[in-house]
């Protein structure tokens, strides 16, 4: 693609979040979406073949029907509070209408259905861009409306979208799926809290986006798609092998490092409001999650997996540069002890 | 039948919708967008926006799909699709409109045009003040506070359309 074009368009997928982020109109939140989807097609087709078009056509479709919901819900609450700004959703029905809508642009269950397709689809820049930018928007968006939320619906789409990333990772080997079924049950982790205490949401959206954007480096970096490629870094930058292996325990929530972080403060603060199977059980499903990061890590770094002769030497393509990975690894592995400073997300 | 004229007109926009969204050839989704384009600005003007309904006609009706229709008779094939040649299409058109139907026969019995919210018959302009005192419309007043108040519109959507364009012209553009 020119790199002028490209420029431009990334710019809009930027500026369209941001849109979306600092509007207090309804409907320029609505516009800021749909430049966002506008400008993001492209950026999922940058190789012109089969599987990017189907990739994209089905973002595009999922994503303009959930823009259609959230137009209906502003306009039903316009009709019933007479006036445009954000503050809270004034009807029950606009609230139902504009939480589906925001599920559907987020990859919550029941509207996960497009998040491992299209991942699997896109390029892994691509599907780094989608899973962690394209996230920011729509959470934004619920961070807003979050004391008009129903909590009922909110709470089974969290706890469904839990089990759904875990129990639907188990069978993968591709990585990017892996990622994507990742993405649902972290989605999930944040909207469970979003009612009760809308900071924690933030601050998980912060570290999976730490932990998911040190991932995706790491794959780009050692150019593996699928489980087996990625067993061979061994053989290639030995040294990834123990950072694959660090952030993806991080990922699953292990105590030392900073993915327990939000799981730690999200459990509590749901037990705080004394609902106590709901954390137990969201605990437990994500042990789901965490089986299929170690087996990814012990195929990868715990064990040099076996392979036939001619495929231990992987291809010695030039070394791509990643940026930030340094900074990125240590902010998504030892961020723990600094749990007391969550006070300056309020 | 005055009193429930916006429904009526709002009934044959939703129909000729139906029309165009069944995915018919082009050319015959063009005429069924001209349809509601009109009954859009019908319905635009028993509230009272003159000027907006017109502007319908003359900028949408007049211009863009002026241009689609050239766009599309360049690109057409030698049997286009009507709603009676293919099952699909006939169906979906079927579909549509044997719910707008129920809907229909559900207001009615209702007594009452509305289902999720009121269908008011008087319709309320959003109050701008000019400052100075005059006889000026309302709906006019707000095409001219959208260059005003409303610059930031004015600047996200121009971005937004080039970018359109742009956008476009990358996804057609192939290898």
């Amino acid at each position: 693609m020119n790199p002028l074009i490209f420029t431009t368009i990334l710019m809009t997928v930027l500026l369209g979040t941001m849109i979306v982020m600092m509007s207090s109109h309804w409907l320029m939140i609505w516009i800021g979406f749909e430049m966002n989807l506008l400008a993001i097609i492209p950026i999922l087709m940058k190789k012109y073949n089969p599987r990017t078009m189907e990739a994209s056509t089905k973002y595009f479709l999922t994503q303009a029907t959930a823009s259609m919901l959230l137009m209906m819900a502003i306009i039903i609450n316009l009709m019933h509070s007479g006036q445009w700004t954000i503050t809270k959703v004034f009807n029950p029905t606009a609230s139902i209408i504009m939480t589906s809508a925001l599920a559907m642009k987020l990859g919550l269950t029941p509207f996960h259905f497009w998040v491992p397709e299209v991942t699997q689809g896109i390029s892994l820049t691509s599907g780094l861009i989608l899973l962690t930018w394209q996230k920011l928007a729509p959470m934004s968006i619920l961070y807003q409306i979050s004391p008009s939320i129903n909590l009922n619906i909110l709470l089974t789409m969290a706890v469904l979208s839990i089990l759904v990333g875990g129990w639907g990772g188990l069978n993968q080997t591709q990585l990017r799926k892996i990622m994507a079924y990742s993405s649902i049950a972290h989605m999930g982790w944040m909207t469970a809290v979003l009612v009760y205490n809308p900071t924690l949401t933030m601050l998980n959206m912060l570290i999976y986006i730490m932990m998911t954007l040190t991932m995706f480096m790491l794959f780009i970096h050692s150019s593996s798609t699928t489980m087996l490629s990625l067993s061979h870094t061994w053989n290639k930058t030995p040294l990834t092998t123990t950072l694959i292996l660090i952030t993806l325990l991080s990922m699953g929530g292990l105590p030392p490092l900073s993915g327990f972080m939000p799981k730690w403060m999200i459990i509590q603060e749901l037990t705080k409001n004394s609902s106590i199977i709901l954390p137990t059980l969201m605990a437990i499903m994500a042990l789901l999650n965490l089986y299929f990061y170690m087996r990814l890590t012990y195929s990868t770094s715990l064990t040099m997996f076996p392979s036939t002769n001619n495929m231990k030497m992987k291809w010695q393509f030039e070394t791509k540069r990643i940026t930030l990975l340094p900074p990125l690894i240590v902010m998504s592995s030892l961020l723990l002890p600094l749990t007391p400073m969550l006070s300056i997300l309020d | 039948m005055m009193t429930y004229i916006v429904f009526i007109l709002s009934v044959i926009f939703v129909v000729s919708f139906v029309g165009f969204s069944s995915k018919p050839s082009p050319i015959y989704g063009g005429l069924v967008l001209i349809v509601s384009g009109g009954v859009g600005c019908g319905i635009i003007m028993s509230f009272g926006g003159s000027f907006l309904g017109l502007m319908v006609f003359l900028i949408y009706l007049g211009g863009m799909l002026v241009v689609f229709g050239y766009t599309t008779a360049m690109a057409t094939e030698q049997y286009p699709e009507v709603w009676v040649s293919n099952t699909t299409v006939m169906g979906v058109f079927l579909l549509g409109l044997l719910m707008e139907v129920m809907l229909v026969l559900y207001v009615l019995k209702s007594e009452e045009v509305g289902v999720v919210f009121k269908f008011s018959g008087v319709g309320d302009w959003a109050i701008y003040d000019t400052g100075d005192s005059g006889v000026f419309s309302e709906e006019i007043m707000g095409v001219a506070a959208l260059y005003s108040y409303g610059a930031w519109v004015v600047i996200v959507t121009g971005w937004s359309l080039l970018v359109g364009v742009l956008v476009i012209l990358e996804v057609t553009r192939g290898d």
